[in-house]
């Protein structure tokens, strides 16, 4: 293993001087300069504003004084431990909490600059805005092809029913796979198939959000690694928020993270509380919060 | 009460890594002494020892890189465990080349065992020995201590050696009037360029511990020192 080039004239280094030009700063391993580079030139404005939002079920606090601005074409991962509120705040972002009896939001979340919890607004556009992907997938026992066409018929869609199914399974990823047995019962498919086809089936109603909570908990490491390509292709077109346990789902498809964690306040109650939320290759890098660093590194005990 | 730690081995597999790079560190301090120690007394026993003695600290070098990517592959370590395991890779090597430089030393001593000798050179490569030895020693002594102050002396340390490594030109000129001194003396250049390098390998090392503990990268220079 002896070099023999490592004699003299050979260096790169004349004459011992260190004095050679100072890089650029270089913040971690993680090379993710492209999707750096994609975020400076797609992220956009703020899409939603979350500030100081607490969510009570009745005189239990969830969540207590969350402050994070979402950004535009981006892919926002919340992590943390069980119990640390990250899916309690993912609901609030299309009024999901809205349908558990007792559930209580304070705070502000502006969408767009508009208050998402006003009194004018209607929580069933909401929602139509911000899709949801559930950690099961749950298509309707009925048609890939009625999975697809079931929201935009309600909505009272009236242009080409069939083209924005072919376009929302494309969009989806799933078009090849299903282009010729659309009237097939959507519980035929596999499980990965199912969450791509529930995918589509938010797509289609034209939101601009999509929330998605644990979405590939139930699926195998492969269509795991297919939805999160597909997220990555989705970002172009819609802001996507995600729930995952996996951290290293977090690592590889975020462009920002948000670590949660739960604190026990005084009378020993217990709360979700945001500890830290940045770039997500400073959260695998470099993070700037202890805890934030003890629950990455897995020594969070 | 706190519950075990959810990655106890891999922890355990880090720290063993960083022991073994210490380890590392030491053997290749001791080889730069021996081989400097086998040219100034001509020990040609020696100077066969320091070349033996880098086949252990060529298997630990590669021992390390493949734990390392197996933690790598299996592991997939962030944050600050994410930098240690960078820093370790890194250092690891700087630490293999310095034994390489030890070889290139012990074997110039069993060339030019035959030639005449100058007393000036082989005093100002013991010079250069006693500053590079105390720099690999603080280098990874900041390292295992995490101690970034100590890290940032290493630019200033290197100083006297670059001085030093200049200065043998005019060393080796001044021989020029007779030829078989002449020829020890050229390798006598080689030999403080290994030096030099070693020095350098130590500043590196610094570098790697300063951005272990402030996970941002910058080349060290002099002024930083």
């Amino acid at each position: 293993m002896n070099e023999g080039g490592e004699g003299v004239g050979t260096g790169t280094r004349s004459g011992g001087s260190r004095a050679r030009p100072r890089q650029r700063p270089y913040t971690g391993v993680a090379v993710k300069t492209e999707r750096e580079q994609r975020r400076s030139e797609a992220s956009g404005d703020v899409i939603f504003d979350v500030r100081d939002l607490s969510v009570l079920y009745g005189d239990f606090r969830a969540v207590r004084d969350i402050s994070l601005p979402i950004h535009e074409h981006e892919i926002t991962a919340m992590i943390g431990p069980s119990g640390c509120g990250k899916t309690t705040v993912l609901r609030c972002f299309n009024r999901m909490n809205d349908l558990i009896e007792g559930a209580r939001v304070e705070g502000q979340i502006l969408y767009h600059g508009v208050d998402l919890y006003a009194k004018e607004v209607d929580p069933v556009e909401v929602r139509r805005r911000v899709g949801m992907v559930f950690q099961k997938p749950n298509p309707f026992p009925k048609s890939i092809y009625e999975n697809v066409a079931f929201g935009p018929r309600v909505a009272g869609f009236g242009g080409s029913m069939d083209d924005l199914v072919e376009e929302s399974l494309r969009k989806a990823a799933l078009w090849e796979e299903v282009k010729d047995d659309l009237r097939k019962n959507a519980y035929t498919l596999s499980g990965g198939q199912q969450q791509r086809l529930c995918i589509a089936r938010a797509i289609a109603v034209a939101p601009d959000v999509i929330l998605m909570d644990e979405p590939c908990s139930a699926l195998d490491p492969i269509a795991t690694l297919r939805i999160e390509e597909l997220m990555r292709d989705l970002v172009r077109d819609y802001t996507i928020i995600i729930v995952t346990h996996n951290m290293q789902q977090a690592a590889r498809v975020s462009d920002r993270t948000a670590f949660f964690t739960v604190e026990v306040g005084e009378e020993g109650r217990r709360a979700g509380v945001l500890v830290e939320y940045d770039a997500t290759e400073r959260i695998f890098t470099n993070p700037s919060n202890q805890r934030t660093e003890d629950y990455v590194t897995g020594r969070f005990g | 009460m706190s519950m075990p730690e959810p990655r106890q081995h891999f922890h355990d597999e880090l720290a063993s890594l960083e022991s073994a790079v210490g380890d590392m560190g030491e053997r290749a301090e001791r080889a730069i002494g021996n081989a400097l120690q086998a040219l100034a007394t001509g020990d040609e026993r020696l100077a066969d020892q320091v070349i033996l003695d880098d086949d252990p600290i060529d298997d630990r070098y590669l021992d390390v890189e493949r734990r390392v990517l197996d933690l790598l592959a299996r592991q997939t370590p962030v944050a600050s465990d994410l930098r240690l395991v960078s820093a370790i890779l890194h250092i690891n090597l700087h630490l293999e080349r310095v034994g390489d430089m030890a070889v290139n030393i012990a074997k110039i001593t069993n060339v030019t065992r035959a030639l005449p000798r100058s007393d000036s050179i082989l005093a100002a490569l013991g010079e250069m020995g006693d500053v590079v030895r105390p720099m690999l020693r603080t280098s990874m002594e900041a390292f295992s201590r995490r101690d970034l102050d100590l890290a940032r002396r290493l630019p200033s340390m290197d100083d006297p050696v670059d001085r030093l490594n200049r200065g043998m030109y005019r060393e080796v000129a001044a021989c020029a009037g007779d030829q078989d001194l002449l020829e020890w003396a050229v390798h006598m250049m080689v030999v403080s360029r290994q030096l030099e390098r070693v020095g350098d390998h130590a500043v590196d090392i610094a570098e790697q511990v300063a951005f272990l503990l402030t996970g941002e990268f910058q080349e060290f220079s002099d002024d930083d020192g």
